[in-house]
């Protein structure tokens, strides 16, 4: 309090003067001086006092007090009134657009999940589908390309052994044909007897016809037999010959058997060794290709999953339209506090003058009503549901 | 000649050492080489290593040695095949008829 200040700074000055004066000057001025200085220092306590009291008086008497300018007051309400209205049509409009633009957004967003799902359950029957058919290259009996390149390496050992065992063979009709040939140079030496007993019997003839021309009349007979016997001997001389010619002719087709024979048996195994190391590098090959392949399908295995859990994430996080919805929607509902308060003022405005004060009341009474619904409100609010974590949701 | 054959009668075995081409034309000598052997348990040793070409009549030759040397009691020993002529054996499949020592 600086005129307290001022006052001790006063009285502490007067009672030094008086301590100086009282040795110069005499008791009477000594008593109207005190006298003055106790007065000042009454005469401002009593003016603090009051000036407390007309303060405390001030707030409860302006209710009562109509001598607020009327016209001035509804010009005021009339202007706020005209602001509240504008902007409770802006944040209702804005607030239409936002939900618009949330629920078009939204939608398209969980159309394209849909989308995606959809997408990732055709990636996987079409990898089910490559399986199958890596699985069955071929026909409907399951031949897998596997299969077949084991088949072929099966085959071509069949062939060989089908080879070797000709071969086996051939060289068994070989050293058979051998044997027949000795066979034929055996009858060749019986055919020299037969030839051999021929020729003694010519001999024989020709010995009988001398004979016979030596006993002269009497050996007529005998001639001609001799002569028949000659003629016999020229003639299984003639036979042997032809024999022994239809064997040469027997032993030129052995020959020729012999070559057929040669070539059944010399089959080259090169090409057949070649043969085996491409099944053996197609064997490797098919391998190869079988792990790889089975290494991609199961890492496509592994993705389509994890695609299909991060869908439902983002589908569960699609959530937050509802959230979104009931907070403007909320904004929305307090938004007539604002009406009504805007209200309150257009019907004072209509009021006559002379009971302002009283209306100025029942307006903040309704304001402070409304301001506890308002804030009660609130509180239910923040119980709901504030994270999108929270809970699962499935398709919609 | 690019056969030799070697018998010796105290250890029942039979050497037949091949030069060169293993083919057709050897059918009479290889048989020769070994028909006349029918002492049991005689064994069939086949020196390969200093063969250098082999055909399917080779294979059937040795097959005919084989049975030879079943039907005696004996069995047929591959010496030191080259490497192509060892490959001609695998393919077909000689390693589970007969005795193949490199």
């Amino acid at each position: 309090m600086p005129k307290a200040n001022l006052l001790l700074k006063i009285m502490l000055a007067a009672v030094f003067s008086l301590l100086i004066n009282v040795i110069f000057f005499n008791v009477y001025f000594i008593t109207v001086f005190f006298v003055l200085t106790l007065l000042i220092l009454v005469s401002y306590l009593l003016f603090n006092l009051n000036k407390n009291e007309s303060q405390a008086r001030e707030i409860n008497t302006d209710i009562n007090d109509s001598k607020i300018d009327n016209t001035l007051l509804r010009h005021s309400f009339n202007e706020i009134t005209e602001l509240l209205d504008e902007t409770i049509t802006i944040i209702t409009t804005e607030l239409d657009r936002a939900s618009t633009l949330v629920k078009d957004a939204v939608g398209g967003v969980s159309n394209s999940f849909i989308e995606l799902q959809a997408l990732n359950a055709q990636q996987q029957v079409m990898i089910s589908s490559l399986i199958s058919q890596h699985n069955s290259i071929g026909d409907e009996d399951g031949t897998t390309l596997a299969h077949f390149v084991q088949s072929s390496g099966e085959t071509l050992d069949d062939f060989v052994k089908v080879i070797i065992n000709t071969s086996k063979q051939s060289l068994e009709t070989m050293s058979f044909t051998d044997e027949m040939v000795k066979q034929f140079d055996g009858i060749f030496n019986l055919l020299e007897q037969v030839e051999n007993l021929a020729s003694q019997t010519n001999l024989l003839a020709l010995n009988a016809a001398i004979e016979a021309a030596r006993a002269g009349e009497a050996g007529r007979g005998f001639a001609v037999v001799a002569n028949e016997v000659r003629s016999l001997s020229v003639n299984s001389t003639e036979l042997n010959e032809d024999i022994r010619n239809e064997i040469n002719n027997a032993k030129i087709t052995i020959a020729k058997l012999r070559q057929s024979v040669e070539v059944m048996a010399s089959a080259d195994m090169t090409s057949t060794l070649e043969a085996k190391d491409d099944v053996g590098v197609m064997m490797n090959h098919v391998e190869q290709v079988n792990s790889k392949t089975a290494e991609g399908i199961d890492e496509l295995l592994t993705l389509t999953p994890q695609i299909e859990s991060a869908v439902s994430t983002g589908v569960r996080l699609l959530q937050f339209e509802d959230l979104t919805f009931q907070t403007l929607n909320s904004l929305k509902e307090e938004l007539q506090y604002i009406t009504m308060v805007s209200e309150e003022f257009k019907q004072f405005n209509q009021l006559p003058f002379n009971r302002d004060a009283e209306h100025l009341q029942i307006i903040a009474n309704k304001a402070k009503e409304l301001k506890s619904t308002l804030s009660h409100a609130n509180e239910n609010r923040t119980v709901m549901q504030s994270s999108m974590d929270e809970g699962e949701i499935e398709l919609f | 000649m690019s056969i030799k054959q070697q018998i010796s009668e105290s250890n029942n075995q039979v050497i037949i050492a091949i030069e060169n081409n293993f083919d057709f034309s050897l059918h009479q000598h290889f048989r020769e080489a070994y028909s006349h052997c029918n002492t049991p348990k005689t064994d069939f040793i086949l020196d390969l290593s200093h063969t250098e070409y082999m055909d399917s009549s080779a294979l059937g030759m040795i097959l005919l040695l084989k049975d030879h040397a079943d039907n005696l009691g004996g069995q047929v020993i591959i010496k030191k095949p080259s490497d192509t002529v060892n490959k001609i054996l695998e393919i077909a499949q000689f390693h589970r008829l007969v005795t193949i020592e490199k």
